[in-house]
């Protein structure tokens, strides 16, 4: 570590500027403020819905159980949790090669929570001049005054935020209640606080530094791009040579483009770039751009759409594909896996038997001459009612299979323990070690039956 | 290579505990789905643990490795590329 005191500090990844986004409106802002809107109203508003008598998403992990509305997910199904992260992964891939990175500009949790940040910061410290001055302004009472107003909104909302997290782990009700008779558990306080901070740094201070160094996705989305992608971009034979001019004035008579160089585009960009410069990585294609750029045309009385949504065989006047093979490979496997992950899903039996067999004696001898095996069972019952099963093993001529309880109930979604004993004659066993399977049945539900193979063990021919 | 060298101190934290807290993620959602935390307790440790409090330091051990790793390949990148800095001048 005494090497990293040489490095000289700097600021975080570079001198770093602040970006001090220009407020915009028209109609991508009012989509992406739509989905901000509705993606905020999932995440806090979800812990409070419940589905059949408790909440509907729950990682209760007390119980080892995950709740996803009708569904319960046991620990043994961790595998459907990972089929649907891949699928999420793919399905990022097949719209970002179809229509770029609106992932990053209207869902992306960064985006989401760093608008949400923004608007705070706007109705507090006011439109984007008055912003700059602000925080140029030498200390002052005032200053003061509304800077600790906007942390203490932005550090209660961080809150609200951690404690909503912490709800898809701890009952939001018990949460709530221990929240205000002031008797959180140390981990609940401590991830709320975590979560919380973890928001009020990204969506607060870090922002676009986020997506431009930390995000892997910005760094790879060029691999699904090519040159059908819906990108944001901006028109230079239409725009160049770019100039000031008088409203009214026809860019010809002039001998300029339509672009009238009033920066507008730039300082609407939440990452600080400059869309004319071509296409860049840290562009996020939220299309704050488009909308500003949009509204100088009106104001011009030029046509719109000088920086606009396009394609790079479009912008070249080529033909554009929609369908094509990168696109027809993505959806294939999506198609796929999705299908295999829903017949899974449909055809899953909720019903699961685990086999252990004594370890501490081989086996032993019976008083009728038997050779005796015993075994532990684990039964699952990881359906929604309480079920009765019947148990049958075979794999030995004339086995006999006792049980200490014989009459197996096991309550819904809970754990059932018992011991089974397996009596065989020495003349029927093949081998030292041979094969029996255990057959669990439910006796009021047909499909609910599972085999599970398990070794019995003798003395072995002489 | 002289890139390497100007990484900031802030840099330098969030490139190792950055990927290491995603992977810490991984880990134990791995790990937790294949073992109870209950399990893991010796019989002849009397250990009254809450299962969020098992979960949690479950989480950050899996993240405390990970920053070693993390922490180790930065380590042996910089020193190596100041090394070979050394040897070409």
């Amino acid at each position: 570590m005494a090497q990293q005191a040489e490095v000289p500090l700097q600021s975080l990844y570079e001198a770093h500027k602040k970006i001090y986004p220009r407020e915009i409106g028209g109609r991508f802002t009012r989509l992406r403020m739509l989905s901000v809107v509705v993606l905020l109203g999932i995440y806090y508003i979800m812990p409070l819905v419940q589905w059949d008598g408790r909440q509907a998403i729950l990682f209760d992990l007390p119980a080892r159980k995950f709740y996803l509305f009708g569904l319960t997910l046991w620990p043994q199904d961790f595998i459907y949790l990972a089929a649907l992260l891949i699928l999420a992964g793919l399905s990022l891939f097949f719209f970002t090669a179809l229509i770029g990175r609106v992932w990053c500009g209207y869902a992306c949790p960064q985006t989401v929570w760093t608008e949400a940040y923004l608007w705070m910061e706007r109705k507090i410290e006011g439109k984007r001049g008055s912003r700059m001055k602000l925080d140029k302004a030498p200390m002052s009472g005032a200053k003061f005054r509304t800077k600790l107003l906007k942390h203490t909104v932005w550090i209660a909302f961080s809150l609200w935020t951690g404690f909503t997290f912490v709800a898809y782990f701890t009952p939001i009700r018990e949460l709530g209640n221990n929240l205000v008779t002031l008797s959180l558990g140390p981990w609940e306080t401590f991830w709320i606080l975590f979560y919380g901070f973890a928001t009020y740094g990204n969506a607060g201070f870090m922002r676009e530094q986020v997506c431009k160094y930390m995000c892997p996705y910005a760094r790879f989305q060029s691999a699904m791009f090519d040159a059908d992608t819906l990108i944001v971009a901006y028109h230079p034979e239409r725009g160049e040579p770019r100039g000031s001019r008088r409203r009214g004035v026809e860019p010809q008579s002039v001998g300029l483009g339509d672009c009238i160089d009033c920066n507008v585009c730039v300082q609407v960009c939440p990452t600080g770039i400059d869309i004319r410069d071509g296409l860049q990585y840290e562009c996020i294609a939220c299309s704050a751009c488009i909308d500003a750029c949009d509204e100088i045309m009106d104001k011009m009385n030029y046509p719109r759409g000088l920086v606009r949504y396009t394609t790079e065989n479009s912008a070249e006047g080529k033909k554009q594909h929609i369908v094509r093979p990168r696109i027809l490979v993505y959806a294939t496997i999506l198609l796929t896996l999705c299908g295999l992950l829903l017949t899974n899903l449909a055809q899953r039996i909720p019903l699961d038997l685990d086999v252990i067999r004594d370890r501490n004696s081989l086996y032993r001898e019976t008083r009728d001459g038997l050779i005796e095996n015993v075994y532990t069972l684990k039964i699952l019952n990881m359906d929604d009612q309480s079920h009765r099963y019947e148990l049958r093993a075979e794999g030995i001529d004339g086995l006999r299979l006792q049980l200490d309880e014989p009459d197996i109930r096991v309550a819904a979604g809970s754990v059932a323990e018992l011991v089974a004993r397996i009596q065989a004659d020495e003349l029927n066993l093949e081998d030292r070690s041979v094969e029996v399977r255990f057959y669990l049945q439910a006796l009021d539900a047909n499909h609910l039956s599972v085999v599970e193979e398990a070794r019995f063990v003798g003395p072995g021919r002489l | 290579m002289e890139e390497m060298k100007s990484i900031s101190l802030t840099q330098q934290f969030i490139s190792v505990l950055w990927p290491s807290f995603a992977m810490a993620i991984v880990a134990s959602g791995v790990f937790f789905s294949a073992f109870d935390p209950r399990d893991l307790i010796p019989y002849n440790l009397d250990i009254d643990i809450s299962p969020l409090a098992a979960y949690s330091i479950g989480f950050l051990l899996f993240w405390l490795l990970c920053i070693l790793s993390s922490w180790g390949t930065l380590y042996f990148a910089i020193s190596n590329c100041r090394l070979t800095a050394r040897h070409n001048p």
